[in-house]
């Protein structure tokens, strides 16, 4: 099942700190949004000059002589950083928390309770802030769960806020943070130098960190390993179309200022891919579904800016090296294009030629792990009612389904 | 990243050079886009030298 939103957000980059811009975000008005052409801008996979090619990559240090696309240490070193600037870093904290906010909306679906539940990719562990979010009719979910584990790639992203700032002090849930490369976390047993056997997690969870890891598949199937018979996976994750906007302007940009293309915004895995990658893990009852999340910045270096300052930056491994990888050029031009390209009323723009779109795409996952006593579907030619005959009854007489 | 109480990041000069310079900036955007599937190497040298020398103006004061 695929279901497609899009949501409008202000960056709150003039709202006053502290309480005040959450609320902003939660209140954002809900535009429907046409699917977006890319415009037959099919100079994506060119490498120009500038930069090797991301195939060219081939590093055998990843599992099973995966393909490595991302700079994994220079990840930790980008996240690093921007927790060092603790105050900046929370300023940014607006999309990972709409996300986090938005998973937690779905952990309410599966009426469950958890003792041991994993937080893979925390970030600043906005996951279990979220948990301890009060909505107006429900409980703060984090009632339903017994021990958190939060682990990531970078301590000090990790330990950027202290517990008074994410929990309640009286909360009932316990938070463990634990520093490991999710990427190799879930990959052995401890038998073979790993932390954790089989079966041990009652769900796991991941939100908004798995586009930066190199071998998916194998961290999906550590995930599986993990968890238990019959638990879930949660999972949100940038993918697709996001920030289209960005890597449009900056191939144009490229391709006038230094004639070819380099590596700027990283590939990332389409909603197909992960539907497929699932499945081929072994995940059961695989439900997927999509969120377009479009914030206005007030131009492109407010919105290169905040994503340093998640930690986002380029972490590609064939990128560009100097000036962080932009050259000053680029980024003189780069504005133009975008606000040219993009910025537009009708496409999507704050409307008046001022401000940016950034489209950030997130991608919504729930997995099951095979257990025994869970649904399955029926053998194929077993159905004994015909769809055209439900379908026929609410008018269209099916046309649309052929 | 720049700490509490240092001095404006380059990057930040950059930004509010480029920010002044609205008009060259949208005659460049307009120029690339025009004919966005044949870009090629200083397709639109003229109007970014504009572009360039009015954001070097502005760069130099704060």
């Amino acid at each position: 099942m695929i279901l497609r939103a899009a949501f409008r957000l202000k960056a709150p980059r003039h709202i006053a700190q502290g309480a005040g811009y959450r609320q902003q975000l939660s209140c954002g008005e809900f535009t429907p949004r046409r699917p977006q052409h890319r415009r037959g801008l099919a100079v994506a996979t060119n490498t120009g000059p500038g930069g090797s090619g991301v195939s060219n990559a081939r590093t055998g240090t990843g599992g099973a002589g995966s393909f490595q696309i991302f700079d994994r240490h220079v990840k930790r070193l980008q996240r690093d950083r921007a927790a060092t600037d603790t105050e900046g870093s929370r300023n940014v904290d607006y999309l990972r928390d709409e996300v986090a906010n938005r998973l937690v909306e779905r952990l309410y679906d599966i009426n469950r309770s958890y003792e041991n539940v994993l937080d893979l990719g925390a970030g600043a562990c906005h996951l279990a802030r979220a948990l301890h979010r009060s909505h107006p009719d429900l409980e703060p979910f984090a009632g339903r769960i017994k021990h958190l584990t939060s682990a990531e790639l970078s301590s000090k992203l990790l330990n950027r806020d202290p517990d008074s700032y994410i929990m309640p002090p009286d909360s009932p849930m316990k938070l463990t943070r634990l520093a490991q490369d999710e990427e190799t976390l879930l990959s052995a047993p401890p038998s073979q130098n790993g932390l954790f056997e089989a079966n041990t997690f009652d769900a796991v969870i991941s939100c908004g960190s798995l586009h930066w890891i190199n071998d998916l598949p194998s961290v999906l199937s550590g995930i599986n390993r993990v968890l238990k018979p019959d638990s879930p996976f949660l999972c949100a994750m940038f993918g697709g179309d996001s920030l289209y906007e960005l890597r449009t302007s900056l191939q144009l940009a490229g391709m006038d200022r230094l004639g070819g293309v380099s590596p700027h915004v990283s590939p990332l895995a389409d909603v197909r891919d992960m539907g497929g990658l699932l499945q081929r893990t072994g995940y059961k009852l695989i439900t997927i579904d999509i969120d377009d999340i479009i914030v206005d910045y007030e131009d492109v270096f407010a919105l290169i800016k905040d994503l340093q300052a998640m930690g986002e930056a380029n972490a590609v491994l064939g990128r560009r090296k100097t000036l962080a990888g932009l050259s000053r050029d680029v980024l003189i031009g780069l504005e133009g294009i975008y606000k040219e390209l993009h910025g537009k009323a009708e496409d999507g723009g704050s409307g008046g030629g001022t401000g940016i779109p950034a489209t950030f795409r997130i991608i919504y996952m729930i997995g099951w792990k095979e257990g025994s006593g869970q649904q399955q579907p029926l053998k194929r030619g077993t159905g004994e009612v015909n769809l055209k005959d439900i379908l026929g009854e609410q008018g269209g007489g099916g046309g649309g389904l052929g | 990243m720049a700490g509490a109480g240092s001095k404006i990041r380059p990057v930040d000069r950059l930004a509010q050079a480029v920010a002044k310079c609205g008009a060259e900036s949208t005659a460049y955007g307009k120029c690339i886009v025009k004919d966005f599937n044949n870009v090629y190497k200083d397709k639109c040298l003229a109007e970014f030298q504009v572009l360039q020398s009015c954001v070097t103006k502005h760069m130099g004061k704060k």
